[in-house]
């Protein structure tokens, strides 16, 4: 379904700031994967996301969904197939058009945009009741300008304009981090139910490794650029935190940062 | 006073394009002190040679959305800086206008324009002011079910938030051309009417025109608010006419018109610095509201 064969990026080749964000990776993701990704800082997780949803374009290698190479597709191009939600709560709206706009333009991805009109009394109660699935009420403020709304609801929002069209490909890059512990958890908490309910194929960076094991089906770990372990869904059940803390702690330099949490 | 409400309205259709870049893309386009004279141009040398003046005023706005089109490229295929792009179209349209018209100047005098078209229905008067008027709110109705269809959504995301609407697969190059094509296209059009109000059309009609534009959706919005783009559009259609009141205003206080340019900067000046001071130092926001 999603397949990455041989995947190198190199930032600033031939200089002092020479950086090798991703090395020869290879990862094949089956039509329902639900892949979480950790590692520590710089290891290319983000890269990783990137190149898949072409905002980063990789020096060798092929990135394939559906069996089709989609290297040369640009990052909108792509999107008709691959929804994003990224770390930043602001990033996934736009914050001057009111909650029942974001979800019309989620709503028309990969399709022609005219001048048909964007809001019909139809969407709004289709939106009405997508939105009551985020239990925040939402479903009240159509109208509401986005930018109005707290981090946590303006995050819950994009995971469901991300899903709402049924992309073939979820990117999710640390969408939790930047969230409270209570919002945190119920963004993890509507992100599994959304995945598990659409089978969804998805990829999360995640910092935290109880999250990490907890959600999804597989796990990745990478490290400079490379994936260093690949744990499918019958060891990953058995594994701790701790397990993984000790992988991290096999490997040199590198350094689990605060971020990563244990509890 | 009648023909400073008649120029207000027709400069309207004018800021309403200068709103779709500025506030809507969020992209200062200078391209259009060049586009005004092209509509003017392109009309007028119509006009003269016995085109109906309604057909050559929709030519206008075709010409206004062609260098809208070129700064479109410029930025966006070009990856020019969004100023220079516009700088770039500007000075090559005034050669480009010099050629249209044949030289500087193109008088319009005994010539059949929808303005005179108008005097022999409306003469001077509240009559003509009101003809106006309507077609001001026709294009500002027209502006506002454009933004609200999905294209018009699109437009208005992709000056929001470029990463966000680019991850729902919108081409925001794509976008950024067709929303400076059709801001050129309007501003075209209001030259072509200009020219014919006022029975000319000049090379040098469109110099400073950026800070006309500037200055109505700025000060009509800093008064009439922007809740909805709705309120937004009315706020840029009362802002240009309030603006030329403004300049009849002083011109009647006995104002030299060769300082006009430099009020129309001072005001956009004081309208752009004037809500920083209001917000307090602890909201940095306002302060980058007023920005935007
Ligand atoms: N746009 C860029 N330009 C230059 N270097 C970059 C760019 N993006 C990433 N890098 C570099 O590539 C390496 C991998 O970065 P990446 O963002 O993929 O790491 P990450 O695993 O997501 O880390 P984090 O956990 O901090 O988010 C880093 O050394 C980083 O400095
Ligand atoms: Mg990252």
């Amino acid at each position: 379904m999603l397949s990455i064969t041989s995947v190198s990026k190199t930032f600033f080749p031939g200089t002092v700031n020479e950086r090798r964000a991703l090395v020869d990776v290879d990862l094949e993701m089956a039509e329902g994967d639900f892949v979480t990704v950790i590692g520590s800082n710089g290891a290319g997780k983000s890269t990783l996301l990137n190149t898949v949803a072409g905002r980063i374009i990789q020096d060798d290698g092929v990135v394939a969904l559906d069996g089709k190479d989609v290297s040369r597709l640009k990052e909108h191009q792509r999107a008709a197939r691959v929804g994003r939600v990224f770390q930043d709560p602001m990033a996934g709206t736009a914050p001057n058009l009111t909650i029942e706009e974001n979800l019309s333009l989620a709503d028309r991805r990969g399709k022609m945009r005219g001048l048909a009109r964007g809001v019909t009394k139809a969407k709004r109660e289709r939106f009405a009741e997508a939105l009551t699935q985020l239990e925040l009420g939402l479903e009240k403020r159509l109208k509401t300008k986005v930018g109005l709304l707290s981090g946590g609801q303006r995050q819950a929002l994009s995971l469901l304009m991300a899903t709402y069209s049924d992309p073939r490909v979820l990117l999710l890059d640390e969408h939790t981090a930047a969230l409270d512990p209570q919002r945190a958890e119920l963004v993890t908490r509507l992100t599994r139910s959304v995945v598990e309910e659409k089978g969804l194929t998805t990829l999360m960076v995640t910092h935290n490794m109880v999250q990490a094991l907890e959600v999804g089906n597989r796990l990745i770990m990478m490290h400079e650029g490379r994936i260093i372990l690949d744990v499918d869904a019958e060891r990953k059940s058995q594994m701790t935190p701790e397990d993984l803390l000790a992988e991290f702690g096999k490997l040199k330099g590198a350094v689990v940062d605060d971020k990563t949490m244990l509890q | 006073m009648i023909t400073a409400l008649e120029l207000g309205l027709i400069y309207a259709i004018m800021a309403l394009g200068v709103y779709l870049t500025f506030r809507i893309l969020n992209f200062p386009d200078l391209t259009v002190d060049g586009s005004f004279t092209s509509g003017a141009a392109t009309a007028a040398i119509l006009i003269t040679n016995g085109v109906n003046p309604f057909l050559a005023t929709a030519a206008a706005f075709v010409v206004g959305c062609l260098a809208g089109l070129i700064t479109g490229l410029l930025h966006t295929k070009g990856n020019i800086n969004g100023l220079l792009a516009g700088i770039l179209t500007m000075i090559g349209l005034y050669s480009i206008n010099l050629r249209i018209m044949g030289g500087a100047n193109v008088p319009l005098l005994g010539q059949d324009t929808m303005i005179s078209a108008l005097r022999s229905v409306a003469g001077v008067g509240w009559t003509s002011v009101l003809v106006l008027a309507a077609v001001a709110v026709i294009f500002k109705l027209v502006m506002d079910w454009y933004l609200h269809t999905d294209n018009g959504l699109a437009l208005q995301a992709t000056g929001d938030n470029e990463q966000m609407i680019r991850s729902f697969a919108v081409s925001t190059d794509r976008q950024k051309i067709t929303g400076l094509m059709l801001s050129n296209g309007l501003v075209g059009i209001s030259g072509a009417v200009v020219a014919q109000h006022q029975g000319f059309a000049d090379i040098g009609m469109g110099i400073g025109l950026i800070l006309v534009g500037l200055a109505s959706v700025i000060v009509g919005q800093a008064i009439f608010g922007t809740r909805t783009v709705f309120q937004a559009t009315l706020a840029v259609v009362l802002g240009a006419v309030i603006y030329r009141l403004a300049i009849q205003l002083a011109l009647n206080v006995g104002l030299n018109p060769n300082d006009m340019k430099l009020m129309s900067a001072v005001l956009v000046v004081a309208a752009l610095l004037l809500p920083q001071w209001k917000a307090s130092p602890s909201s940095p926001a306002v302060a980058r509201g007023a920005q935007r």
